[in-house]
């Protein structure tokens, strides 16, 4: 079979760009899971409802702008779009809040299962609230993304390529630097890590619990909906969007080791790529892809990727 | 084990009820024999994953996996090899459900926790990629379990009118119900649930009094995959026609397992009781309302907060939830107290939630 190296390049860029979307969703759930021990199941239903409020946000901003003409306006318009993606994002943040400090403190302590089944009640009201806010048909937000494309970024090298993935590879990558540069660098990050490692240590030197799971849920649940609000441009929000990637963040982060945010990038770059080229090769292998490449690497290493939480991170 | 007069009493009534329910729901248009007969077939595949989930202390969230092996394994037989009796499909059904119980269970197994929950999705997840990508399960349309010149599974080679084989189907249903609580009742109350009781509580003490910890979860696994596969076989001949998104979706795990906790996972009979109201409650609500599935989220979150030991468990003497319900009848005016209670609570986290982020934010002051 005869491979052009330009379809390669092609695939291969689709894939980064579906692995940043992925570790953007799977970062959030890791982050969450690894400090607070709560598998979130309503977390996809946070990517969702990111999605949606950028609707709400990029219909109002493309209102009030003018079509962009000529490069400086294009510039402007991308950063505004950027802008507009963080404020539909920032939303997220006092749900987040609020979910973990009314609905979940309350629970530590029980049995794990009643997360687990609180979490799940909560996706269904968020989908369902999404319905009532926004009514059963998919909305799109498309005039952002020919938008943006109209800035020839990928024919500079002579390919043709939508400058909006360019975008949500670069901001990925922007991301995930400051994810790890907040964990290994900042006091607040370090706090965070110190308190998945040891609660009782850490409240002794005089971190608050309290505040720092908090502050993970928020954190979690903006990350979540930043993921939407980045991919709402080149796809549809609709009802059912919150349970795939739910799912495939579960693939990511297993195969990733659970809690570990290192493992959760290069699983979710992996899980990318390597579901792009299968999909270009053998189109049927879609939805099995990244759950076969996950038993794989199971086989494999059983305990994922990387280590714990804490530890290696 | 002896079983005291009381609870002896009840069983033989929710036996009658159960037994009387295609003839109460002639009686009322609110109460369809489908309906609850989908809810008892879910509530089956819930009380084996009660087995693990009460003793053992694993969360299972895949075990549609073995309830949409046996729905496809009868569909299968049904349209591609034309098998006309019900129970050799019944009886295929229940051992491809048993197979493939083995199989996620060794592969699974080899964890605990939450990434044992992981896996199994996966996997479940994985068999419902497979079964919709491939044109031999009918891919998203599924497959008709309508084999033979009838159009129907037959029962010792008798061919039924529709109305009459619903019926059937139904008792055979509550018979295959009947022994499959009576088995597991023997099963929990054995030594080896008790072993498994052990091992939920604390492996590595189980381990060291001699108990292979990793045969007898594995043997768990596979008895639970075998309640989903005979449910998922019986659902195929109920709704001849199988579909891959209500039976193999990672939802449909979510809502077993919410069926065992609903209706009390500290019980025997509790998951069937949990099966039949909340697929009662999904149906009746896609009725009632647009917003069927917030109603769920409710009466979830509901439980969470309110019932924490389900339906059954609940209504046992010396619950938490009849001793509320004694003091609101010696004095009602005690519920205003307790809504007040709960919103000042829900406030007060509000609030909490606020400062925090504040903090975090502006820093103090």
């Amino acid at each position: 079979m005869q491979i052009e190296l330009a379809n390669l390049l092609t695939h291969t860029l689709n894939g980064i760009q579906y692995g940043f979307i992925l570790f953007l969703i799977a970062s959030g759930l890791t982050v969450i899971l690894g400090i607070l021990d709560v598998l979130n199941l309503a977390h996809g239903e946070l990517f969702a409802l990111g999605a949606y409020v950028a609707f709400s946000v990029f219909g109002y901003v493309s209102g009030v702008v003018v079509a962009p003409e000529g490069p400086v306006q294009l510039g402007l318009y991308l950063g505004l779009a950027l802008v507009a993606a963080v404020v539909a994002a920032l939303v997220l943040v006092p749900v987040g809040a609020i979910v973990e400090s009314v609905f979940l403190r309350p629970l530590y302590e029980r049995d794990e299962v009643y997360q687990l089944v609180l979490t799940f009640g909560l996706l269904l009201i968020i989908k369902d609230f999404n319905k009532l806010a926004w009514g059963p048909t998919p909305v799109r937000a498309q005039n952002v993304y020919s938008g943006i494309n109209r800035i020839p970024a990928a024919e500079l090298v002579g390919l043709n390529f939508p400058t909006y993935k360019l975008v949500i590879i670069a901001v990925g990558a922007v991301v995930v630097v400051a994810l790890f540069w907040f964990f290994d660098r900042t006091r607040t990050g370090r706090l965070i890590r110190a308190t998945a490692i040891d609660r009782e240590m850490a409240t002794a030197i005089g971190v608050s619990p309290d505040r720092t799971f908090t502050l993970v849920f928020a954190l979690g649940a903006f990350l979540a909906g930043f993921a939407g609000a980045i991919a709402l441009p080149q796809s549809t929000a609709n009802l059912a969007m919150g349970t795939n990637p739910l799912v495939l963040s579960f693939v990511v982060i297993v195969i990733g080791g659970l809690g570990s945010l290192r493992g959760a990038f290069v699983a979710a770059m992996l899980v990318g790529v390597l579901s792009r080229w299968a999909i270009w090769q053998y189109p049927p292998a879609e939805l099995a892809a990244p759950f076969a490449i996950m038993i794989l690497v199971l086989l494999v290493k059983p305990d994922g990727l990387f280590g714990t939480w804490g530890e290696t991170a | 084990m002896e079983l005291p007069p009381r609870r002896a009493a009840l069983g033989l009534l929710g036996l009658l009820l159960l037994v009387a329910v295609p003839d109460l729901a002639k009686l009322s248009p609110g109460l369809q024999l489908r309906v609850v007969h989908e809810g008892v077939l879910f509530g089956l595949a819930a009380v084996g994953l009660n087995l693990l989930l009460r003793h053992t202390r694993l969360v299972s969230f895949g075990h549609a996996a073995f309830f949409g092996t046996g729905a496809y394994t009868a569909a299968v037989l049904a349209s591609h090899f034309d098998v006309t009796s019900m129970l050799v499909l019944l009886a295929a059904a229940t051992l491809f459900g048993t197979l493939m119980a083995g199989v996620v269970g060794y592969l699974s197994l080899r964890h605990t926790g939450l990434y044992f929950s992981l896996l199994t999705l996966a996997f479940g997840q994985l068999l419902y990629a497979v079964v919709i990508g491939r044109g031999y399960f009918g891919s998203s349309d599924g497959l008709a379990v309508r084999p033979g010149e009838a159009n129907q599974a037959l029962l010792f080679g008798v061919e039924f009118g529709s109305e009459v084989y619903s019926v059937v189907v139904y008792y055979l249903t509550v018979l295959v119900v009947l022994l499959s609580l009576l088995v597991m009742w023997r099963v929990a109350n054995s030594p080896f649930g008790d072993a498994l009781d052990a091992i939920g509580q604390n492996r590595t003490r189980a381990r060291f009094i001699g108990i292979p910890v990793r045969r007898y979860v594995l043997a768990a696994f596979v008895v639970s995959g075998i309640y989903g596969g005979v449910a998922g076989g019986m659902y195929g001949l109920v709704q001849q026609h199988v579909r891959p998104e209500p039976t193999l979706y990672f939802l449909r795990s979510g809502d077993i397992l919410f069926m065992a906790i609903l209706g009390g996972f500290r019980t025997l009979v509790g998951p069937l009781v949990g099966g039949i109201v909340l697929v009662f409650l999904q149906d009746v609500g896609r009725d009632v309302t647009n917003y069927f599935d917030a109603l769920t989220g409710i009466v979830l979150v509901a439980l969470v907060y309110g019932f924490p030991r389900g339906i059954v468990g609940s209504l046992k003497a010396g619950s938490p939830f009849r001793r509320r319900l004694a003091s609101l009848r010696a004095d009602p005016s005690v519920a205003g107290a307790w809504l007040r209670g709960a919103w000042n609570a829900v406030v007060d986290a509000a609030a909490r939630a606020g400062e925090n982020l504040r903090i975090i934010i502006f820093g103090v002051n």
